[in-house]
């Protein structure tokens, strides 16, 4: 971690321990939400798309300000079929990309919106795509390459195995178990590089900013744990580093790629307003779906389910 | 034994898949430092699993901190947290790692699950057919963490032969497959059922659906019922079931005495059930005649394979655990 970042996270641990949580809604007016809608739109997540469960957590990182079976929300092995450079390329070569945040696109501090429909937004795609219609388009990104995670140089710490294997006698050789090639996931077509990761994607509430935080625990194609720099091979390449940083989890145990919560407020308040200016009334405790169709714009190719239709508010006409 | 019966081909099962958080091994450490010191004794553990719920990745039977509490007091009605019991062995050293005799560990817990069958236990406790092994050495000094997982399977001998195989929506009538959907459901969202793995489905004649406990399997025979065994299926391939039902099956035709087997591979999509890609399948089972003598030691099979290959795996946690190196890259 740098300096200024240690720093202003001593400055946050004091203010939150300082500060009460919020506990009167500035939903509309900030993009923000108390503790309790948090807990709020974290139950109405949980009985909407059943793979996100609240978590208790270690009983001693537990936040006094939450309800102790209420600490965190997390959805397990979320796939994540190609990296995100690829989609990345794929929406350059379909006419570009759309930015959320128009105010300043120069210093690439706005919002991608990767996913969703870019070519043809028509009109019953709205309620699910709050803003997409609204948005600047912003060409001429520059697509940086990756290196390949997959070539194996991640091997020096293991110690040769080579002799423990060969000690076994114990060679199964059973008819009724199906042999491993079929058992990997299965990839996109026309390609034979593994890509199949898959995801822990946790939500904490983050006190200082008062918007839900979304982590990132990656897993590789034989399901071992990813190092949070791989991550963010993941994340769309313009949050990569600046937006997505590696911090300690408050919940769980060591450092995790987190989509840095500075600008969720902001982002959110956009989002309803937008939501508003067509006569949607945004109810709080869908306030964690519209969140994670702005996660999405972060973190393209992992496939959470939240894409199920909901309406997003009471239309009032 | 090239071809075991005349009807169909063999029933081939898709390996569970392990994995494990990082937050076990910390447990673990912290449990050897402050609790266990040299002390070698089994350790009783938690592995938790869900049915699989995307059409391209199977889900796995993970660990995690919570892990070593204990089913029945681990967390309970977590749909997406299905408690099923093991045993840690953790050596002391390297070399008492990998000198263990696996093939009679992995019977011993083999041994374990057909008694739990013929006692009815696992009418009580479905998550027992599932029961697994975990060895491994945790080096404290360099943060390395070697293990190997074993998912005991008894061996059916001859295997079981399979005659028929496909998506549930085409098995069943629509207004069946509609009221299964109902019933799971049902079963998946009530924190009581909700984590339980193994189930009955009643068909009745006029297409209505229930899905009940082991335990009523008496109460469902008769009245022209049909009956599916189901269970919740980590797989997400379309052409094989997924690991659990290799006990279940062997549970099925041991203790209910069912030669014929209609199976039910229960999977979601979005968390919910979807019957397209969830399987019904028919098999053939004849349990061994050896196994009802209570001495009896089943032929078991389940070492997990790394890389195609019976290997043990290794993580180093040094980058996140290791003082000195935090305090290198904190500096």
């Amino acid at each position: 971690m740098v300096l200024s970042q240690k720093i202003h996270e001593a400055f946050k641990g004091t203010v939150e321990r300082i500060t009460g949580p919020r506990t009167v809604s500035a939903f509309k007016e900030k993009g923000v939400l108390s503790v309790s809608e948090f807990v709020l739109a974290g139950d109405n997540l949980v009985s909407k798309c059943p793979t996100w469960s609240w978590e208790a957590g270690d009983p001693s990182k537990r936040k006094s300000y939450l309800p102790a079976d209420k600490q965190y929300l997390i959805t397990r092995n979320v796939p994540c079929l190609r990296r995100a450079i690829s989609v990345e390329e794929e929406y350059e070569a379909g006419g570009g990309e759309y930015l959320l945040d128009g105010a300043d696109d120069d210093d690439n501090e706005g919002w991608l919106a990767t996913h969703g429909k870019p070519k043809e937004a028509k009109g019953d795609e709205e309620e699910n795509l709050p803003s997409i219609d609204t948005l600047e388009i912003s060409k001429g990104k520059v697509v940086q390459s990756i290196p390949s995670y997959f070539g194996g140089e991640e091997e020096e710490e293991i110690p040769d195995m080579a002799d423990f294997e060969n000690s076994e006698n114990l060679v199964e050789t059973d008819p009724a178990t199906l042999q491993p090639s079929y058992f990997v996931a299965h990839e996109p077509e026309d390609d034979n590089i593994l890509r199949t990761r898959t995801y822990d994607v946790s939500i904490t509430y983050d006190k200082y900013y008062q918007t839900p935080r979304v982590w990132l625990t990656g897993y590789d194609e034989s399901r071992m744990p990813l190092q949070p720099e791989l991550v963010l091979e993941d994340v769309s390449q313009d949050h990569a580093r600046k937006t997505v940083t590696i911090e300690d989890h408050p919940h769980l145990p060591g450092k995790h790629a987190s989509v840095h919560p500075c600008r969720h407020g902001a982002v959110m308040k956009k989002i309803i307003d937008v939501l508003m200016s067509r006569g949607v009334e945004p109810e709080v405790d869908k306030y964690l779906f519209l969140f994670l169709k702005f996660m999405a714009s972060v973190i393209p190719t992992i496939e959470y389910d939240y894409t199920m239709d909901f309406d997003l508010g009471s239309t009032s006409t | 034994s090239s071809s075991s019966s005349s009807h169909g081909r063999i029933l081939q099962f898709a390996p569970f898949q392990s994995l494990v958080d990082d937050g076990f091994w910390r447990r673990l450490s912290s449990l050897k430092l402050d609790t266990l010191g040299v002390d070698q004794s089994p350790i009783p553990i938690t592995g938790y699993y869900a049915p699989c719920s995307h059409p391209r990745v199977s889900n796995h039977m993970t660990l995690l901190a919570e892990s070593f509490s204990v089913v029945p007091e681990a967390p309970r009605g977590n749909r997406n947290r299905c408690p099923v019991p093991g045993v840690l062995l953790n050596t002391n050293t390297l070399p008492s790692f990998r000198t263990l005799d696996r093939e009679s560990l992995l019977q011993k817990e083999a041994k374990k699950i057909l008694e739990d069958i013929c006692s009815g236990k696992v009418e009580e406790d479905p998550g027992v057919l599932s029961s697994f092994l975990v060895i491994s050495y945790a080096d404290l000094k360099k943060w390395g963490f070697h293990y190997w997982f074993a998912f005991p399977a008894l061996v059916l001998d001859p295997p079981a032969s399979l005659l028929d195989l496909r998506p549930a929506s085409e098995v069943l009538s629509a207004e069946e497959a509609a009221s299964l959907s109902t019933a799971c459901n049902k079963w998946r969202s009530s924190t009581l059922t909700a984590d339980i793995p193994f189930f009955l489905v009643s068909i009745s004649s006029n297409s209505q659906a229930n899905v009940r406990p082991l335990k009523d399997w008496e109460v469902c025979q008769g009245d022209g019922q049909k009956i599916l065994y189901g269970f919740y299926d980590p797989c997400h391939l379309p052409n094989n079931p997924g690991w659990p039902l290799r006990n279940f099956l062997a549970f099925i035709g041991l203790r209910w005495k069912v030669g014929r087997v209609q199976f039910f591979c229960y999977r979601e999509k979005h968390g919910l059930a979807d019957l397209g890609l969830s399987l019904i399948g028919e098999a053939l089972v004849s349990p061994p005649e050896a196994w009802r003598d209570p001495q009896s030691v089943p032929k078991a099979v389940g070492w997990e394979l790394k890389g195609g290959k019976l290997s043990s795996r290794f993580i180093s946690l040094a980058e996140s655990m290791d003082p000195e190196r935090l305090a290198i890259s904190a500096a």
